[in-house]
């Protein structure tokens, strides 16, 4: 009867220690194992009791079974954990290997396995220590963050593609309701304006019929003063056009055409500022969805800049090209804050406008298609001709893009959506 | 010579406007109307053969007008012309707005102001 305690203290002791023993076998990661060779092959190993924790295996069940490890490897690391044992075999030490093994209850451990020769007391090659770590927490910790790593990535990608959109949008916005508030504008300069107009008008054609106004130089005073009543109600009727562009009428042209009639609008202008002009016309481009006057308005005033900036001469070079738009030239387009209208692929019809005139300071070029900016002198220019001109271009779907020439002068780049070849 | 000038009521805030068109414009018989509250009362009045609207004024516009002049019995048939100093020239040409009614652009010539007035007379 005295013996029972001590054998239920004795059986405690040996439940704790076997416990102990679990817990320290569970926090072993590594264990080191040897080989010994004989002219190159595998004659004994030998594997360390921490084998039992990294691979759910026995020493003896290694030592009963040479092909163990081998069938331990996951297959797709197989080649490679091959490769390295035979290099090893043969003496020369290859690098740590980290690989895969199924664990003896099925799971998957990664274990890294460094090697260290060994040499006989005569110095030949015979065989090697090996320590082998269980590095599974360090590769999943390694394959999460590689993992969140991509996920980053394709987050940012995405921020960063939604923040390319913001601000496009953003540009959209601002320049719309810069348009409003300069309709607003227009329609209330045209009121004040065209009112006091309509009075001097209507004057001048009273005093007209006034025997007393009806000999020279009266005639020609009243004359003066109509011409003038008349240029500033043309100013005024510009703002308008521009504060409320009309839907465009589109229909399919060709746009080199229509480039040759705008150039005979402005054919005087360059006669007189002597500014020769080529034509590398493509031919045979495909037909865009056009409102032919609008479009020729929009090239008369690219053209009449041009001029302006080559006042004492120069050449005008007009290239026309059709290609499907690529990434670049869609940034190049998004730069010049016209807004992607394209995406890669699509096909277009390209006018690029060489000028070898003063070319613009290139701070001032995000200006340039702000109403009522211009770097012409006094009545030289409106401020309104690309602003006009752009505004055009954005209503049959296209892009404008204006930079400084690589050989100085401004080069004009007008992108407009075509019909495919076999497009009907 | 017309034996009885054309009646013409000239609608519009601006005093200088209507008072010129009245002085350069002899062959009718014209009256003026600046307030466009009254116009209404002061077409009934002088029942005119045309009848000239200005469109933006202060307090009714041209087309609140041309709506109850055509909502009135005896003024319904009279022809409008809308004068207005918020379209361009190129738009009176193309297209007809404010519910197909002509109408002119400011300033206007006299020569083109009779041109207009006639042609719609004849109708």
């Amino acid at each position: 009867m005295q013996l029972e305690p001590e054998l239920i203290r004795a059986e405690a002791a040996v439940r704790n220690s076997e416990e102990r023993y679990r817990e320290l076998i569970a926090s072993i990661t590594d264990y080191i194992y040897s080989v010994r060779l004989h002219h190159g092959a595998v004659i004994e190993t030998s594997h360390g009791p921490g084998c039992l924790a990294v691979t759910g295996y026995q020493p003896q069940e290694y030592a009963s079974d040479p092909n163990l490890w081998h069938r331990m490897v996951h297959p797709d690391d197989r080649t490679a954990v091959v490769a390295n044992a035979a290099q090893m075999a043969e003496g020369k030490v290859p690098p740590t290997i980290e690989h895969r093994i199924f664990h003896r209850d099925g799971s998957i451990r990664w274990i890294r396995n460094q090697r260290v020769p060994h040499y006989s007391a005569e110095g030949t090659f015979a065989g090697y220590d090996g320590l082998v770590s269980d590095v599974t927490s360090r590769k999943q910790a390694e394959e999460a963050l590689t993992e969140a790593n991509v996920r980053l990535r394709e987050v940012l990608a995405s921020l960063t593609k939604s923040h390319e959109e913001l601000k496009s949008t953003q540009m959209q916005l601002i320049e719309a309701e810069k348009l409003q508030t300069i309709g607003q504008l227009a329609a209330g300069v045209a009121h004040e304006v065209k009112n006091p107009l309509a009075v001097l008008q209507m004057g001048l054609g009273y005093l007209g019929r006034q025997p007393d106004w009806t000999a020279e130089p009266t005639i020609m005073v009243v004359k003066e003063m109509r011409d003038a009543v008349n240029r500033a109600d043309a100013v005024v009727g510009d703002l308008l056009e521009f504060a409320a562009p009309k839907q465009p009428e589109l229909r399919d042209r060709d746009v080199e055409p229509l480039i040759r009639r705008s150039l005979t609008l402005v054919r005087h202008e360059l006669n007189a500022a002597n500014v020769r002009v080529a034509t590398n016309f493509a031919g045979n481009l495909p037909a865009c969805r056009l409102d032919s006057n609008k479009l020729k308005q929009a090239f008369v005033n690219i053209f009449t800049n041009a001029c302006h900036a080559m006042a004492d001469g120069g050449s005008l070079t007009i290239t026309t090209s059709s290609s499907r738009i690529t990434e670049s030239e869609m940034n190049g387009v998004a730069r010049s804050r016209s807004g992607t209208r394209f995406k890669p692929g699509d096909a277009v019809v390209l006018v690029e406008i060489a000028d070898n005139g003063t070319g613009i300071p290139e701070d001032k070029l995000s200006k340039i298609f702000d109403p009522y900016y211009t770097t012409k002198p006094t009545g030289k220019g409106t401020g309104l001709g690309l602003t006009v001109t752009k505004a055009i271009i954005d209503m049959h779907g296209g892009c404008i893009n204006v930079r400084n020439g690589v050989d100085g002068g401004v080069v004009v780049t007008v992108i407009l959506r075509s019909r495919m070849k076999d497009e009907k | 010579m017309r034996n009885n000038k054309p009646k013409i009521l000239i609608v519009d805030d601006e005093k200088g406007f209507t008072k010129l068109t009245r002085l350069t414009l002899p062959d009718y018989e014209i009256c003026e109307e600046n307030n466009s509250a009254r116009a209404l009362e002061t077409a009934r009045r002088f029942k005119p053969d045309l009848i000239l609207l200005d469109v933006v004024m202060p307090e009714a516009d041209g087309g609140d007008i041309a709506a109850q002049i055509r909502a009135d019995a005896t003024l319904k048939r009279v022809p409008i012309i809308f004068l207005t100093a918020i379209v361009t020239e190129k738009e009176t040409e193309k297209r007809q707005l404010f519910g197909g009614y002509p109408f002119i652009s400011k300033p206007v010539t006299p020569e083109k102001l009779v041109e207009e007035i006639e042609k719609h007379l004849a109708v």
